[in-house]
């Protein structure tokens, strides 16, 4: 497990109810809210004097900045008012998805990251689908029969990726399918093979560790007393992998793609930033280098929130497969 | 070694027996740090010093494992890497698990309102994705090892907090602990002989991971050079760098990820276990 | 009937340290068999290798006939097409032993739906039948983390029988039930050769083999030590160990040492008008308790009635709702508690000496009297140099016992403290537990299962919950298993 975080939500606080499960993901959403909204304000008191001037600089170009541009750059971040008020004013904007301009290019924040988000979406998604056709099916073989010539391999193979990042794993796939092969291009977005390299190196990573997650759950289920009757009673081993082995090893699986969301939403930005692929990823990137508070924001924000819907969809995948969180 | 510093003042207490594969870790993860803290014993060369007119040649006596694009020294660059990212990495496990492993046995024994907020706040601090914090924390303090540092050990105690106070709460209510308490021992001895060798080889695992983690957020960040600012040795740092020449000088693009990729191998190898 | 249903000749086992002599048997339509034997005895091991499921590392030798066919024993690929169809295998823990996350009905169905072939609509028919017939209509809809012990017993007797076997392989089946729900089990377990089947039981339950009845085997270390029908073996037994076994049932048990100390001594503790609720449910109310120096105090009721709670409550572990608790004066390590599960209530990491130890320098105790106390136990001083997991479970309750003892308690609350135990290890323990604490006037509170075993050994008794439904969902509901991070 590389990601920053190892651990997931645990829905099992509040209420096992699917509607305690849903107000909890909400109250989750809107603390993501107020914590990008105030460390995004804190970033603009501590922007240096002569932001303004530099912000209006890059909009309007270096001739025609004068005082007059500076002051509407400072009253757009309020940097002209008492801060605590500036505080409330600066959340109060955010609860009306009011993000304001890119303080470059001057458009509505929420402009772009409509663009970016489809982008980055269309490569989680993919990559998240690449993943689950690699590392589960391998991980319930291996799982199978343990300590097995493939879960050996697989074994392996995993501890590799695993303890490669996500960036330099894109490197190595660039120079092996792009540079060596020419088969691929590194960089770029708009045709399909474009998006080939970028979803493989997440989805790598991330069947790295749901190929072990499902391995050690299908080992732990084919121990398992249950297994052994249904055996027994009749079924065969087909039925009893279909009827009592999947789901029952499903389970860790999809709870543990909450735990790799995690790694996603960190691989998203390298790996956007690596291929240049215009996403939100990228773009948080770039307006961190160029100290653009409200795309900051804007992305921050965006990426958050899709970190809190992909979560919720594995709660309700997870609460579908499993009828023991349905019962009180 | 971070259990080293970890449970210095706590000597008496078990140590964790380690599997094979977790001595293989070890002895990797020592091997890297004699390999980080040697170098400049017998090689005294600045990383930071260019020499324009020998960029990126080959290993040489001068330089062992060759120069960069700028004519610097690899060796001594991968190696104050090595070390920056090991004293991060050691400084942020050892930040978050002090405190992780103590509010979580005090939640988990104690229960109550001190749990309920305890955990309230261990839950805030996940609602955001770990790098997307430090992204933000780094943003406010750009190139800044402290925001980084920060950023990093307050995505980290979380999980000691989490592994601890559930642990706690079942031994707590454990047989074992309610007879040693009615034969008449205290807290510490519960602590000592009850807790924390169960809590030892799954904080070993946290520690190993969580360092591995801080290794890895740091180098991304100065890979898509919102981390650490040039000319700093960081392993990120280098592959970005040296990502253009790629094709004159694949030796020296090829150290920092294969330093990376050590570093955090034999991390993993220390933690034990597979990912749940 | 002319050829029998399952034949067994010389079947033998091998491998990892096992060895077990060669086996025969033989059972026609209606008739019982069971194999009896202590832990390690090898019974299971039998069962088994009829089945072909031994675990990895056991090779099993023999010849065996099933409905008039005949296998090799080592051929297990060829028997597992018999599963469910002619061999039906009566799980030990039923709890684990049902899917945790389907329910009983649809466990119930698969069976006469896959193994039986029953079309979609009949099979639900049938298993409707099965459970209204077992007394379970309303369990179909329930998974089963909410079964009690015996519903999910009988819920994986119909999906293990809907195959329609004829002969019927019971491992342990009251494996952990308590005395009633243990006859219950005996009763399904009989309906297969009344029906024309023949069964197979392994148990440690002398009492189960007696009322099953049939041929019985006494098992001893992989080897047969008596067979014949129960009525004589489990009356008069010939060999030496048969005669041993059946001693350690407790209404064979010898009558415990008199109690000395006068009635009208103060009692070492004294409660009265208890009252306690746990979930919404009143576990008991209006409750009166007394215990005299040297008194055993049998405590009695269904799982779930509050038995564990009430010693907490006396032992000052757990509040109470009501009512008040008088202890005899004293020192306050003078109540103590021993555990069902002995290796649950040591830490798993410490050799027994150092456990010792920190608690002679804990409580500044006399090193002489450890020695003697001991002996009196049967505790060998080499066992010290051990761990917990690496003795076995009587010398860990007995070591549980001298560490007790060595603070002189007033009160000790027995927690079912053999019922994990093999029978003769259950009686030694039992007897030095009593001798002791008469000798030392220390008060006990024993709860059992067994009412043979309470009416033995207790000077009175205290049964508890007589009103609760044995059956409710509420008395022996199982937390689900919750998944930890």
């Amino acid at each position: 497990m590389t990601s920053l975080t190892l651990s997931r939500s645990s829905p099992s606080r509040w209420s096992s109810g699917l509607r305690g499960l849903l107000l909890q993901r909400l109250f989750q959403a809107g603390l993501v809210a107020w914590m990008v909204g105030t460390l995004t304000f804190v970033l603009t008191r501590t922007l240096p004097g002569d932001m303004a001037y530099r912000i209006a600089a890059g909009r309007y170009g270096h001739d025609m900045v004068d005082s007059a541009a500076a002051e509407s750059v400072r009253a757009e971040l309020a940097l002209d008012q008492p801060a605590l008020g500036a505080y409330f004013g600066w959340l109060w904007d955010l609860l009306q998805l009011d993000l304001g301009r890119s303080l470059v290019s001057g458009e509505p924040v929420i402009h772009e990251l409509w663009h970016q988000l489809g982008h980055s979406l269309g490569l989680a998604v993919m990559a998240v689908l690449l993943s689950l056709l690699l590392g589960p099916p391998l991980g319930l073989l291996a799982g199978r029969k343990p300590a097995g010539a493939l879960d050996r391999v697989s074994e392996v193979a995993a501890s590799v990726l695993r303890a490669l990042p996500p960036f330099a794993v894109g490197l190595l796939l660039i120079l092996l399918f792009s540079v060596a092969l020419g088969w691929l291009p590194a960089a770029g977005h708009g045709r399909f093979a474009h998006s080939v390299l970028p979803s493989l190196t997440l989805a790598l990573a991330l069947a790295a560790v749901s190929s072990r997650v499902a391995r050690n759950a299908m080992a732990e289920v084919s121990q398992s007393a249950y297994y052994a009757f249904s055996h027994t009673k009749g079924l065969g081993s087909r039925l009893s992998f279909l009827r009592h082995g999947m789901r029952n090893a499903a389970l860790p699986v999809v709870a543990y793609l909450g735990v790799q969301f995690v790694y996603l939403i960190e691989g998203v930005v390298v790996v956007e930033t690596l291929f240049a692929w215009p996403g939100i990823g990228h773009a948080l990137v770039h307006a961190i280098v160029a100290r653009d508070v409200p795309m900051i924001q804007g992305t921050a924000l965006v990426m958050g929130l899709m970190f809190v819907a992909l979560n919720t969809a594995v709660d309700l995948i997870c609460h579908w497969l499993d009828p023991r969180r349905r019962e009180t | 070694m971070m259990q080293a510093t970890l449970i210095a003042p706590l000597r008496r207490l078990a140590w964790p027996a380690l599997s094979t594969r977790q001595r293989v870790g070890a002895l990797l993860l020592a091997l890297l740090l004699a390999f980080a803290w040697l170098v400049p014993l017998w090689h005294d060369a600045d990383p930071a010093r260019q020499q324009l007119v020998r960029i990126l040649e080959l290993p040489t006596l001068a330089a062992p494992l060759g120069t960069d694009h700028l004519g610097r020294d690899m060796l001594a660059r991968t190696a104050a890497a090595l070390r920056l990212s090991l004293g991060m990495a050691l400084l942020s496990v050892v930040t978050a698990a002090v405190p992780g492993i103590l509010f979580g046995v005090i939640a988990g024994w104690r229960g109550g309102w001190l749990d309920r907020i305890l955990g309230s706040v261990a839950d805030a601090c996940l609602a955001l994705p770990g790098l997307l914090l430090v992204l933000l924390l780094v943003a406010i303090a750009p190139g800044n090892f402290w925001a980084l540092y920060v950023g990093i050990s307050l995505v980290l105690w979380i999980e000691y907090f989490r592994v601890v106070r559930a642990r706690t709460r079942v031994l707590v209510a454990s047989p074992q602990l309610e007879a040693s308490r009615l034969l008449g021992f205290g807290p510490l001895y519960l602590f000592r002989r009850h807790l924390w060798p169960e809590l030892a080889p799954q904080v070993l695992t946290l520690a190993a991971f969580g360092a591995a983690s801080a290794i890895l957020a740091m180098a991304a960040l100065g890979f898509v050079s919102v981390g650490l600012r040039p000319p700093t040795a960081e392993l990120g740092l280098m592959m970005i760098e040296l990502l253009p020449y790629y094709h004159e000088a694949p030796w020296a693009m090829a150290q920092p990820i294969l330093a990376l990729f050590v570093l955090v191998f034999s991390l993993n190898l220390l933690a034990g276990k597979d990912p749940r | 009937m002319s050829h029998p249903l399952l034949q067994v000749s010389d079947l033998t086992i091998h491998g990892d340290g096992v060895t077990i002599a060669p086996f025969s048997l033989s059972l026609a339509s209606g008739q019982r068999l069971t194999l009896l034997g202590e832990t390690g005895s090898g019974k299971s091991l039998i069962a088994q290798a009829i089945m072909g499921t031994l675990p990895q590392g056991l090779t099993p030798a023999g010849e065996l006939g099933i409905d008039g066919t005949s296998y090799a024993a080592a051929d297990v690929a060829a028997r597992r097409t018999l599963w469910g169809r002619r061999l039906a295998l009566l799980p030990q823990e039923p709890w684990h032993a049902l899917d945790p996350t389907m329910r009983a009905a649809a466990q119930i169905t698969e069976s006469h739906r896959h193994v039986a072939g029953l079309p979609r609509a009949e099979a639900h028919q049938a298993t409707r039948r099965d459970l209204a017939e077992l007394g379970l209509e309303d369990a179909g809809g329930k998974l089963p983390g909410e079964l009690s012990g015996g519903m999910a017993q009988r819920v994986a007797f119909a999906a293990a029988s809907a195959g329609g076997a004829p002969i019927v392989i019971a491992d342990e089946p009251t494996k952990g039930l308590d005395a009633p729900r243990r006859d219950a089990v005996v009763e399904l377990l009989a309906r297969t050769p009344q029906a024309g089947g023949a069964l197979l039981t392994i148990t440690h339950d002398i009492d189960v083999a007696r009322r099953l009845g049939g041929e019985v085997v006494i098992l001893r270390h992989g080897q047969v030590v008596e067979r014949g029908p129960a009525e004589r073996i489990l009356e008069a037994p010939q060999t030496e160990y048969g005669r041993r076994l059946l001693d350690a049932e407790p209404s064979r048990w010898p009558a415990p040492p008199a109690l000395a100390s006068a009635p009208d001594a103060t009692p070492v503790v004294a409660a009265r008008g208890l009252a306690k609720s746990r979930g919404g449910r009143q576990l008991f109310s209006g409750l009166d308790v007394s215990v005299l120096p040297g008194e055993i105090v049998g405590v009695v009721g269904p799982s779930g009635c509050g038995k564990s709670t009430l010693g907490d409550m006396l032992l000052g572990l757990a509040s109470h709702d009501a009512g008040e608790i008088q202890h005899a004066p004293g020192h306050r390590l003078g109540l103590q508690k021993l555990y069902q599960d002995p290796p649950a209530a040591f830490s798993s990491h410490w050799r027994l000496s150092r456990l010792l130890d920190d608690l002679v320098q804990r409580h500044r105790l006399e090193r002489a009297a450890i020695a003697p106390l001991m002996e009196r136990l049967g505790l060998d001083e080499r066992l010290l140099a051990r761990r917990p997991g690496e003795i076995s479970g009587g010398e860990l309750q007995r070591f549980a016992i001298l560490r007790v003892l060595l603070l002189e308690p007033r009160l000790l609350f027995a927690d079912e403290p053999t019922s994990r135990l093999d029978p003769i290890t259950q009686q030694q323990t039992l007897s030095l537990l009593v001798e002791l604490a008469r000798e030392r006037h220390c008060g006990v509170m024993l709860v059992s299962h067994d009412p043979a075993l309470i009416a033995r050994l207790c000077d009175r008794q205290l049964a508890l919950g007589e009103a609760t439904n044995v059956n409710g969902p509420a008395a022996s509901a199982r937390p689900l298993e919750t998944a930890s991070a």
